[in-house]
């Protein structure tokens, strides 16, 4: 499939520049960019539509009023992750029927040809998802909430229903697990 | 990274997006597209457009929409529906001038009273309790309400907009004059003992109101309060005007008023359409 080019020269930075100083043309076109991405990234960790395209509105009327605080040392794309996935925690922390951690082990494993889960990955050290399959749930949910979402370690407590320092422990355990179970799986960096 | 130069095919992205993919798979997606504006792009095709669209509707509305000012958010934010927080704000003496310049006039009375520490209590006796009665008279007297045309015609009981603007007035006023009363050197009880002739003229002046209208009873209730105080100034104790003796009387009058105004309403089957 082609993909649409990316035609327009100004980047994600200049524009949230614009909408900082009042533009709300550049607000439309990093939405065009970046909701789409957002609602299928928050749709794989809630499952109800409604509250997720209201999660994307709130996120986007946020940046309208907070442009100003985008420092501009890293990418748009992770400072909306941050304040969407954030917005989505808090609301739905008194909801007990959505699962904000994805569970991670369903029948489709290995389904990816090894080739392409490499490259995805971006793995140079090895079976990485293989590694991070092995973890035990409570240090995956940890992993996924501190290292994928962007959580603080007091954020993913509170998401998990744990104090911080277990999480601090947990991914601590964790990142140890996994570089173990690399150096056994490979010998070590390919 | 030389991943860089790998995209994401349409099905590998509709099955992240069907929820499909394994979570480890996803969490690779995830990290691809945080650093790839290309499949970024991609990946609306797959996704709800039209619920996206509907959600740009309300972000749309929502940053074009002139923010209310801060008295009637404040309002809103307390529960009161948007009708009567745009009125509440149209109150003179809701707004800011008008809170800081009775503010400022107690708070010099205030520093009379610590000044002569505590022997001369008159001014802040004088000026507490016409804080929340000049308040309320201002609250429905017509020429300085923005609104007041509209009101006129509006379908919205004068009886609860004068009602509810009481009401904000004293949640507004009341909390300042305690608090500088609690200053005020002497017995400390004196700081809540003004409320008394506070709350008895309130409803002397609505009463009053009904026969002479706001501005005249003002004027009268304002006098005769100066007299009461001024009175007391000659030989009688420093807290004469709000003794216990004197909290009788202005409790009987109150009560009076409010009978006063009871029957007067009465006839006329709303107090709204005697102010």
């Amino acid at each position: 499939m082609e993909h649409p080019t990316v035609a327009d020269p100004r980047d994600d930075a200049t524009l949230v520049e614009a909408v900082a100083s009042g533009d709300s043309g550049a607000l439309k076109e990093l939405y065009d960019r970046h909701a789409p991405w957002l609602q299928a990234r928050l749709l794989r960790r809630c499952h109800d539509r409604e509250v997720v395209l209201d999660v994307v509105q709130d996120t986007f009327v946020a940046l309208w009023k907070d442009a100003r605080r985008f420092r501009g040392d890293g990418e748009v794309a992770g400072w909306l992750w941050g304040i969407g996935f954030r917005r989505m925690v808090s609301r739905l922390r008194s909801r007990k029927d959505v699962v904000l951690i994805p569970e991670w082990s369903s029948p489709d494993l290995g389904r990816l040809p090894a080739a392409e889960d490499e490259v995805l990955l971006g793995v140079e050290y090895g079976d990485l998802a293989g590694a991070l399959r092995q973890l035990s749930p409570e240090f995956r949910s940890v992993v996924q909430a501190v290292v994928l979402d962007g959580l603080t370690a007091k954020e993913a407590g509170r998401l998990l229903g744990v104090r911080e320092n277990t999480v601090k422990t947990r991914l601590h355990r964790a990142k140890a697990q996994l570089r173990g179970s690399l150096a056994t799986l490979e010998g070590g960096p390919r | 990274m030389t991943a860089m130069k790998w995209h994401a095919d349409p099905e590998l992205l509709s099955s992240y997006t069907s929820g499909t993919l394994d979570a480890i798979a996803g969490a690779s997606v995830e990290q691809h597209l945080s650093h790839c504006a290309e499949c970024r792009a991609a990946i609306a095709a797959h996704t709800d457009l039209a619920g996206l669209e509907l959600a740009w509707a309300g972000v749309r509305d929502t940053i074009e929409t002139p923010r209310f000012p801060a008295p009637i958010r404040l309002a809103r934010r307390l529960g009161l529906p948007d009708s009567s927080a745009v009125l509440l704000a149209a109150t003179a003496s809701l707004r800011t001038a008008w809170m800081v310049s009775a503010f400022v006039a107690l708070a010099f009375a205030t520093l009379a009273a610590i000044l002569t520490d505590g022997e001369n209590l008159a001014p802040f006796l004088l000026v507490a309790p016409m804080i929340p009665v000049l308040g309320v008279a201002a609250a429905f007297s017509a020429p300085q309400d923005s609104l007041e045309t509209l009101v006129v015609t509006a379908p919205y009981g004068r009886t609860r907009l004068i009602l509810t603007r009481t009401l904000a007035v004293l949640a507004t006023s009341l909390p300042v004059a305690v608090l500088l009363g609690l200053l005020v050197p002497g017995p400390t009880w004196v700081a809540a003992a003004w409320l008394g002739p506070a709350l008895t003229l309130i409803p002397v002046l609505l009463a009053l109101s009904s026969f002479v209208g706001p501005y005249p009873a003002a004027a009268t209730v304002a006098v005769g309060w100066c007299g009461v105080v001024g009175v007391s100034v000659r030989g009688l104790p420093a807290t004469w005007p709000v003794q216990a003796e004197q909290q009788v009387i202005y409790l009987g009058l109150a009560v009076l008023a409010c009978a006063v105004l009871t029957v007067r309403a009465g006839r006329r089957s709303e107090i709204g359409a005697l102010l």
